[in-house]
């Protein structure tokens, strides 16, 4: 089994001059949940099409699955499960005939548990799916996703729009496949503190770049604001990298947004000629708008990036 | 799979499978309807008008089940922007081919329908001396026209809106400037040329033109 189940180098996608995936490289490690976090329009959808052949790169390499895609996009569907931003089933087809439908596509199909899960969905098999609420269309997509047994999970904010309840039932049959089948799962979201708690490896894109792509832990743990006294004009030499360095006040103080962080490294701080006065932790979410503030600030605001 | 995506497209298109099936069914009876036997040779001549003018009927059927049926078959695809489809782990190559012979299965019903009622016909009604049906050569030429124009409304239709809206859009330009020209005098007819070399034969409407007879000589 190869160690990444996605694996996507230097990908360059333009749409006319509206928007571009410049340079994207990401590697998603096999088994792991990776967070795909990232604002509207940053190139999430966009990255998750390109990843299952349904757009064509300008250049660049993906490997999903050890399979190149867009050429052998194919044998990589047959192991991937996928969940749309927008459910595109046909609008007139019954429950019960969607999943016929989508069963006569995949040898590892599972009716069984699609039966299983049908129930715990209580979801009503002669019900057209054109009548079926958001939540339901989102519970029928995830049925289809899963039954078909995948080693690939690929959800597009699956949970965008629905109810806490409808919210944890997808993520609960979720976590159970992942936990019975050790699938990797790649999955898109605005919901952060929802990430937070399944995710354990984190990508964070913005405007067609991937700004971040660590470990949950790193991210979390490493990500920090820092309050310090009479800092040195030149941090490259610090073992943390310095996001952004706005000063407080006439007498000296900056706070600092870095990345990378571990306690180990405060008396870095001394060394260089600094006071470190203060460690500020910051929750996944703040993390995240910081560090997409911290790319997007000018850069004769920010001292390094 | 095939059997899915012909149940599918069997759904989407059912009522006009059917409604054309009916239309197709009932078109020859109308055309020869009440006996024919013992006509006058004017009579005869005046049977023969009535059979030719419900002949316009066949290739107008033919051609609009083709259409209807063709653009029927992607428009949820464009609506959801061929995103399911495309996420189908089968080749796309594969994919469309299934689609364009479940759309050939689906226009069997139709064509097996005039040729019930093309046989129907001709064995009920009384002919006069000289005058032949022709009910399995009427309904292998609709087969083949309702294939060519389902052919080529697939292979438009298969592609994305903007390839569409781009081959309409030129023969839109093609007509607007003939119009021009004319309005500007002159008796030049860029449109002409082509409607021939697509209507002639070998051109692949010839089919459509000619005379559509269910009864001749």
């Amino acid at each position: 089994m190869s160690e990444h189940a996605v694996e996507i180098q230097h990908l360059t996608y333009r749409v006319k001059r509206v928007f571009a995936l410049e340079d994207l490289s990401l590697k998603v490690p096999t088994g792991s949940i990776y967070g795909f976090l990232g604002p509207n329009g940053s190139g999430k959808t966009t990255t998750i099409r390109l990843i299952l052949g349904l757009l064509r790169p300008e250049s660049g390499t993906i490997t999903v699955l050890g399979h190149a895609i867009p050429e052998r996009a194919p044998a990589a569907l047959a192991r991937t499960g996928y969940v749309p931003e927008a459910p595109h089933l046909d609008p007139t087809l019954s429950v019960a005939e969607a999943i016929w439908f989508h069963s006569q596509f995949y040898r590892t199909w599972d009716g069984a548990w699609a039966a299983r899960l049908l129930a715990d969905f209580e979801l009503d098999p002669k019900r057209p799916f054109g009548k079926l609420s958001k939540g339901q269309k989102g519970k029928l997509m995830m049925l289809l996703a899963l039954a078909q047994r995948p080693e690939l999970l690929v959800l597009d904010e699956p949970t965008d729009g629905l109810d806490p309840v409808v919210r944890r039932d997808m993520l609960s049959a979720l976590l159970d496949y992942v936990s019975q089948h050790s699938a990797t799962v790649f999955i898109s979201s605005h919901l952060i503190h929802e990430l937070e708690r399944i995710c354990d490896w984190v990508g964070v894109m913005d405007n067609g770049r991937l700004v971040a792509d660590v470990g949950m832990e790193r991210f979390k743990t490493g990500m920090k604001r820092l309050k310090v006294c009479h800092g040195p004009a030149n941090t490259d030499t610090l073992p943390f990298r310095v996001l952004t360095r706005t000063t407080v006040n006439g007498n000296g103080t900056e706070m600092w947004l870095v990345r990378d962080w571990a306690p180990e490294m405060a008396p870095a701080v001394a060394a260089a000629g600094g006071e470190l006065q203060q460690v500020i932790d910051l929750d996944l979410e703040e993390g995240f708008v910081e560090l997409l503030r911290s790319f997007r600030v000018p850069r004769s605001e920010a001292s390094r990036v | 799979m095939f059997r899915a995506i012909l149940f599918q497209q069997w759904r989407w298109t059912r009522l006009i499978v059917a409604l054309s099936t009916v239309a197709a069914f009932a078109i020859p009876l109308f055309s020869v309807r009440g006996s024919a036997a013992n006509l006058e040779h004017k009579e005869a001549a005046s049977f023969l008008g009535d059979v030719q003018s419900w002949g316009v009927l066949y290739p107008t059927l033919a051609g609009a089940l083709g259409v209807l049926l063709a653009i029927t078959l992607w428009t949820p695809d464009h609506r959801g922007r061929h995103v399911y489809a495309l996420a189908l782990p089968i080749p796309r190559w594969r994919l469309v081919t299934y689609r364009y012979l479940a759309g050939l299965t689906l226009l069997a019903a139709p064509v097996i329908g005039l040729t019930l009622g093309t046989l129907l016909a001709s064995g009920t009604a009384s002919l006069p001396t000289g005058l032949h049906a022709y009910p399995l050569g009427l309904s292998v030429r609709f087969a083949l026209a309702a294939v060519v124009a389902f052919t080529l409304f697939f292979s438009v239709s298969s592609g994305t809106a903007r390839t569409a809206g781009t081959i309409l859009g030129a023969v839109a330009a093609l007509v607007v400037f003939q119009v021009l020209l004319s309005a500007a005098g002159s008796e030049a007819n860029i449109l002409m040329p082509i409607v021939n070399v697509l209507l002639t034969a070998p051109g692949p409407f010839a089919i459509f033109t000619g005379r559509w007879m269910l009864v001749d000589v």
